[in-house]
């Protein structure tokens, strides 16, 4: 288990320095000078200004050493949090991310347990209702959430509950009312996905043995679904669920700009279209950490939810 | 400059403004329903408006949203984002200040100015017993930290650049009298004094680095105090007790009626709008002037809608007239103004009755001229010259010389309407206009090499000589000066600057900047496209709203019913 486990780490270490490497180069790659977008983001023209002024701007970003001296600098940085100075806005990219972060993942805190919810739930009811135009239905609804797009239901829930009915707050980062209609609008398509999924490998575990031995045991309808069923289904959908908490940084983009909430989302869109090559560099690297974090821990409740997974680990 | 981050946050846009509109019938019919009820509501409230509506009553705190704040500062002496600018003009008070209606210098912090013949010497009185909200007290020193600071800045203060060009020395002559000099003429300085960008911030303030001051480490002698600020997230202003020198444009001589003033940023323009008509807001500020058909909207709330056009430089396109590009032929670029249909332009993408652009500069600014004249639509005028020009039409419907299409690069940001508008009226003359999109990142570096045969730009100032940041290529380096002009006309667009920036007298200042607005349009520098007007939102709670002359808020009137 300790060996499964410190390869798992190694492994996800890599990933990390990976994803990192990959986002430098590219954003390196990019046609485009540091001083002068930042110039052009603080209003000035790099006209403006005289090659000495020019050279002690690209020496206070560090932009004056070679390419291989940035990338290792920017790297060692990076391992302490130091992730160095926005080139647009005029603060640390470490103090805007700790400023940003915490309310987007305040939100995908709260949408999780919907997305749970939403996904569970329906495919729960789906298999255990017999009725049958109900089954269809419930069966049928995860691919309606699915092709919503998000910044649509968004737009429609503030309409609704935020102008309409007035029961909730259609924008800001405050209080836990304003929380609610971003979350239910993040976890949707999330929650869609998770109940296709799970219906399906629900309804194909209905066919095995096991079940049969259960149910000949004269164990109920629902504690033979909750019991036996659910868990052998569940573990692909706990698969797609440190994918869909993966995409926290992603989903957060469009649901932060429906609802006017300033979190890390809102700050990767500004930070691309700047081309803020550090705040991307941190925003990518958060979106790594978060990735490879959820989905060592998904592989770690494997073995709990099957201890076949461990020993299989073991015996290899 | 706000030129290049105007539509930096619109890669949304497209999808936004799909969902605007799918959601946008649903809205009008709720509130529709709603109206019906509150349509006597409503006419009371359009009647009770402006500072008319009896007794000021205070205290309550005034919600308004921004739709963003991209340059994420709040350092007035810094910032040139309007939005910001409005926030700071509450929270610091400058030298003079600018009647919105007659353009006129009035006294703020000066009570009285003397200018030298040739504008090279400012002496101004400062008020007594003003004091900083950090309780230091307004003298002649402090001015002078604070405008040495503001050149200190450098190119960090964008505007400051050029509202103090060519800055010598503020000197205290003694502790209420403070003489600020140039080493060339700049009778523009004197409106300068009015902007929040040469605002007075406490000398304390001054030992802040850039940054922080940007983050908000900023105190001032305003009617208001900056509590907190957090770029594109909220802003929170408090009422200055005590606060009793206002400009002589304010009605209320003493504390602000307003206990605060809480600021967010809400990008999409529908959730704007309802956050407005279902009370969450007090005062609905977008950068893009509300739709005809939002405004019908606010309306029927009993909300109600005021505007103002920016002072300034009007939504202009600048030719690149160098190498062997089509607009370095006058002939051509006397056409594209013929081309140009500019009232259906304003009718088609505004409303009826929105401010056609009349000059390079918009309708508010102080000596705008009226060249609607040369900028009337002649489609044949336009034809002649092109043919005149050896541009022949050819079968595929545009125009041909020397076995080249008459393509015209258009730079931008993203693909508006508007772009689409100018591309068809320029095609029905024969004229390839293509709308060329880049990201926010990339314009500047492509617009800086000249890869272009128009690029837009507007500035926010109210004061003619604002012009010469795009134009005046001795004074700015900006591509717009550097590629619309050869050396000879060069020549004598700066002259025209300098001559408008060394007269003092009113009236002379009024006909060199004719002379140049003319100069400029004859000579095909600049394209007026639109006006620039600041429309705002308000609820019927909102009284005695004030426009500063820069078309900016101004709360000191301000107050909120209950």
């Amino acid at each position: 288990m300790l060996r499964y486990l410190a390869g798992r780490f190694a492994q996800a270490l890599v990933v990390l320095w990976a994803a990192y490497t990959v986002a430098f180069v590219i954003l390196h790659v990019l046609p485009s000078d540091p001083v002068t977008l930042q110039l052009s983001a603080s209003g000035a023209d790099i006209g403006t200004l005289t090659p000495a002024q020019l050279h002690l701007l690209e020496a206070r970003y560090g932009l004056d050493d070679s390419i291989l001296v940035q990338y290792f600098r920017a790297l060692g940085g990076a391992l302490h949090g130091d992730f160095g100075m926005s080139l647009t806005q005029n603060v640390s990219v470490s103090s805007l991310i700790a400023d940003k972060l915490p309310d987007t993942l305040l939100l995908s805190a709260v949408a999780i347990p919907i997305t749970l919810l939403f996904g569970v739930g329906i495919a729960f009811l789906a298999i255990y209702v017999q009725w049958r135009p109900a089954r269809v239905l419930l069966a049928r609804l995860p691919a309606v959430g699915v092709s919503l797009p998000q910044f649509f239901v968004g737009l429609l829930l503030i309409q609704v509950f935020a102008f309409s009915l007035s029961w909730l707050p259609a924008t800001g980062n405050s209080g836990a009312d304003s929380l609610v209609l971003p979350a239910v609008t993040m976890a949707l398509p999330g929650g869609a996905m998770l109940a296709q999924l799970l219906t399906r490998s629900l309804a194909d575990t209905w066919g095995e043995p096991y079940i049969l031995t259960a149910r000949a045991k004269g164990l109920s309808r629902w504690a033979t679904q909750l019991r036996h069923a659910l868990r052998n289904a569940s573990l692909p959908a706990l698969t797609l669920l440190g994918v869909i908490v993966g995409y926290t940084v992603t989903n957060a983009v469009v649901v932060e700009a429906v609802f006017s909430r300033n979190g890390i989302g809102q700050l990767a869109q500004q930070a691309v279209l700047g081309q803020d090559v550090p705040v991307v560099q941190a925003i990518v690297l958060i979106g790594a950490v978060l990735f490879v974090s959820v989905n060592l821990l998904v592989d770690l409740l494997y073995s709990l939810l099957d201890p076949r997974v461990a020993s299989a680990a073991r015996v290899a | 400059m706000s030129t290049s981050t105007r539509h930096r946050s619109r890669s949304l846009g497209g999808r936004r403004r799909l969902a605007t509109a799918a959601v946008a019938a649903m809205t009008a019919a709720i509130l529709a329903a709603c109206g019906s009820g509150s349509g006597g509501g409503a006419a009371a409230g359009d009647s009770a408006d402006g500072s008319s509506a009896g007794k000021p009553v205070p205290g309550g705190r005034l919600k308004i949203a921004f739709w963003n704040d991209l340059q994420a500062c709040i350092d007035p002496n810094q910032v040139y984002w309007i939005e910001s600018r409005s926030l700071d003009r509450n929270i610091a008070d400058s030298l003079t200040d600018q009647d919105p209606k007659t353009g006129k210098i009035v006294p703020w912090l000066a009570t009285s100015w003397t200018v030298n013949a040739d504008a090279t010497e400012y002496t101004f009185k400062l008020r007594d017993g003003v004091t900083f909200s950090d309780g230091t007290k307004l003298d002649a020193n402090a001015v002078k930290t604070a405008y040495d600071g503001t050149v200190a800045l450098g190119p960090r203060s964008t505007l400051g650049v050029t509202y103090l060009a060519g800055y010598k020395a503020t000197t205290v002559v003694d502790p209420s009298t403070v003489k600020v000099e140039f080493s060339t003429p700049n009778a523009a300085f004197l409106q300068a004094t009015s902007t929040t960008t040469l605002a007075v911030l406490s000398p304390a303030t001054y030992k802040e680095t850039p940054e922080a001051r940007c983050a908000g480490k900023i105190v001032g002698s305003g009617a208001f105090t900056l509590d907190s600020y957090s770029a594109a997230k909220s802003a929170k202003l408090t009422r200055r007790a005590g606060y009793a020198w206002p400009s002589s444009l304010v009605a209320n001589k003493g504390e602000a009626y307003l206990a605060g003033i809480d600021v967010s940023y809400i990008a999409e323009d529908s959730v704007r709008v309802g956050s407005l008509t279902n009370g969450t807001l007090d005062i609905a500020w977008p950068r893009q002037p509300i739709s005809s058909a939002d405004q019908d909207v606010i309306k029927a709330s009993g909300g109600r809608i005021e505007t103002r056009a920016l002072p300034g430089i009007s939504t202009n396109l600048y030719p690149n007239v160098t190498g062997d590009r089509p607009l370095g032929d006058l002939a051509v670029r006397r056409a594209l103004y013929k081309a140009l249909d500019l009232p259906s332009y304003t009718k088609t993408i505004f409303w009826d009755g929105y401010p056609v652009a009349k000059s390079p500069l918009t309708s508010t600014t102080p000596y705008v001229a009226d060249e609607s004249a040369k900028l009337a639509h002649d489609p044949a005028g336009a034809a002649k010259l092109l043919d005149g020009a050896g541009w022949t039409l050819g079968s595929d419907g545009y125009r041909h010389k020397d076995g080249r299409k008459l393509t015209l690069v258009a730079l931008t940001q993203a693909g508006t309407p508007g772009d689409q508008l100018v591309q068809d009226q320029l095609k029905k003359v024969g004229i390839d206009y293509q709308i060329k999109v880049v990201t926010a990142s990339q314009f500047t570096p492509t617009a800086a090499k000249g890869d272009y045969d128009l690029v837009p730009g507007y500035l926010t100032r109210a004061d003619p000589s604002v012009l010469g940041s795009l134009l005046n290529a001795a004074g700015s380096t900006f591509y717009t000066a550097k590629f619309s002009q050869d050396a000879a006309t060069a020549a004598k667009v700066s002259d025209l600057f300098g001559k408008g920036l060394s007269t003092v007298n009113a009236e002379a200042r009024g006909g060199v900047y004719q002379q140049l607005q003319d100069y400029l349009i004859d000579n095909g520098l600049v394209f007026p496209i639109a006006d620039r007007v600041q429309v705002i939102g308000l609820t019927k709670k909102v009284h005695g709203f004030a426009w500063t002359s820069e078309s900016f808020l101004r709360a000191n009137d301000l107050w909120l019913s209950k």
